[in-house]
């Protein structure tokens, strides 16, 4: 499928490029188009667990709920008082609901996007993609790889040192002052043997020969091909529309840069 | 990126998985701020983002340790999948020049609880600037807004400076930072 195969570093500069773009438009119509249109595209074209994907966007729909109703309760002193629009048995200054429904439609439109990037694109591809296509140092980079790998490991690592304390008898804190005693006795082993088992990984490393050079092979090969910047040019093309759409509605607003 | 050791950056993008994991795991305790207080719920328990940058600057002390440390951690929050969407790693990115603005303007040389807490200060203030744009608080009542200014600000000097000062230390006295900045700084005053 197209998504999947698509230049990781491509994939995501367009992406980043969307966002930019969708952070400074305030009306209600053009990121509403805009999801419904990522959505489609990630479903035609992309290659995942259709049932992650939703248990992924659900808790998105509180964070949205949580910024209309924010953004409607705190709002600033709207221009034109007069305008009004009643929903159920509110009524709201048609300026402050626009913003607010515009900021939550925002922040799907965003997650279906940020959802797109990681439902196609494999973590390990992407950073040699970064090594290959945007210069990032390779010792940076499998560096950052290699502290990645850590994740699964700590979280056996909490389990174990928990598992310990509570074979030593160290019973569970009831009061405040003794939880955060707990979480001290915890963080603690937890991060310094995470830093021993980095600093161990990095003496192996080098032993074998890694050296951080740029000059060295590489086991997955990552292009750019024509085929890849037909997603830019498809994404931006759309957003492009969506806008025109949006104008021609008479909705459309951009950030005026009032303070 | 050439006067880094191997050993130093693993180490940092191991802090900053580590602490990738902390802040999604603060994440639900800010919302529920946010349903008490509003959006500035967020901003009394906002240093805790910006820890991992005070800690790695402050262990490994060169320069950009505070930048790609709060990148990092950033990434790893958007690919273990949050709530906020990809423009966290931009948000990141933000936060962690400010704290690297910070240690910068002391030229990577004072690295005093001062510096840390001015270098929380400093990411407040940038990521302020960023939400201001980004979430539309140009929407919200100005006095509001310079509330929450504050009350970041406070919370990246106490949360961000001093609590990542205290733990730095606790790890440094593990022993296991002995071949890093911290670990020799707090040898050589033990030493003297």
């Amino acid at each position: 499928m197209y998504l999947n195969d698509l230049n990781p570093s491509v994939k995501a500069l367009t992406i980043a490029g969307l966002v930019f773009i969708l952070a400074f438009l305030f009306d209600p119509i053009t990121p509403f188009l805009y999801l419904i249109f990522v959505i489609g595209v990630t479903f035609l074209f992309g290659r995942f667990n259709k049932k992650h994907y939703l248990l992924y966007f659900s808790p998105f729909f509180i964070f949205a709920f949580g910024m209309l109703w924010t953004t409607l309760a705190f709002a600033d002193a709207p221009s034109n008082p007069e305008q009004i629009i009643a929903v159920l048995w509110w009524e709201f200054p048609r300026e402050d609901l626009f913003i607010a429904v515009s900021l939550s439609l925002r922040v799907l439109a965003f997650a279906v996007l940020s959802l797109l990037f990681i439902f196609t694109t494999d973590m390990v591809h992407f950073v040699l993609s970064l090594i290959q296509q945007l210069k990032l140092p390779p010792k940076l980079a499998y560096g950052v790889l290699a502290g990645y790998r850590f994740l699964p490991m700590l979280k056996t690592e909490f389990q174990q040192i928990r598992a310990a304390h509570r074979i030593r008898g160290v019973s569970q804190a009831k009061t405040i002052q003794g939880k955060v005693g707990q979480w001290k006795r915890l963080a603690i082993p937890l991060l310094a043997g995470a830093i021993r088992k980095a600093e161990r990984t990095a003496v192996a490393m080098e032993s074998k020969g890694f050296t951080g050079n740029r000059n060295r092979t590489y086991f997955h090969q990552f292009t750019v091909t024509k085929k890849d910047w037909l997603f830019p040019i498809f994404m931006f093309t759309a957003l492009g529309l969506v806008i025109l759409v949006s104008v021609k509605l008479g909705y459309f607003n951009i950030y005026d840069g009032e303070l | 990126m050439n006067s880094w050791k191997l050993k130093e950056i693993v180490v940092m993008s191991t802090l900053s998985v580590v602490f990738a994991v902390i802040y999604l795991a603060f994440l639900p305790i800010g919302k529920i701020l946010v349903g008490f207080f509003g959006p500035i719920g967020y901003d009394l328990i906002f240093g805790i983002w910006f820890i991992v940058s005070i800690i790695a600057a402050y262990i490994i002390r060169k320069p950009g340790a505070a930048f790609l440390s709060e990148t990092i951690a950033a990434t790893v929050e958007v690919l273990l999948g949050n709530a906020v969407g990809p423009m966290l790693i931009v948000a990141g990115m933000i936060q962690g020049a400010g704290a690297e603005s910070a240690f910068a303007i002391t030229r990577y040389k004072k690295y005093t609880l001062a510096t840390l807490m001015f270098a929380g200060v400093m990411a407040a203030v940038f990521s302020f600037a960023w939400g201001y744009f980004r979430s539309g608080y140009a929407a919200l009542d100005s006095s509001y807004v310079i509330a929450m200014l504050v009350l970041r600000m406070v919370s990246g000097a106490l949360i961000s400076g001093v609590l990542g000062k205290y733990l730095s230390d606790a790890l440094a006295r593990t022993g296991v930072l002995s071949s890093f900045a911290l670990g020799k700084e707090m040898r050589r005053r033990r030493a003297a």
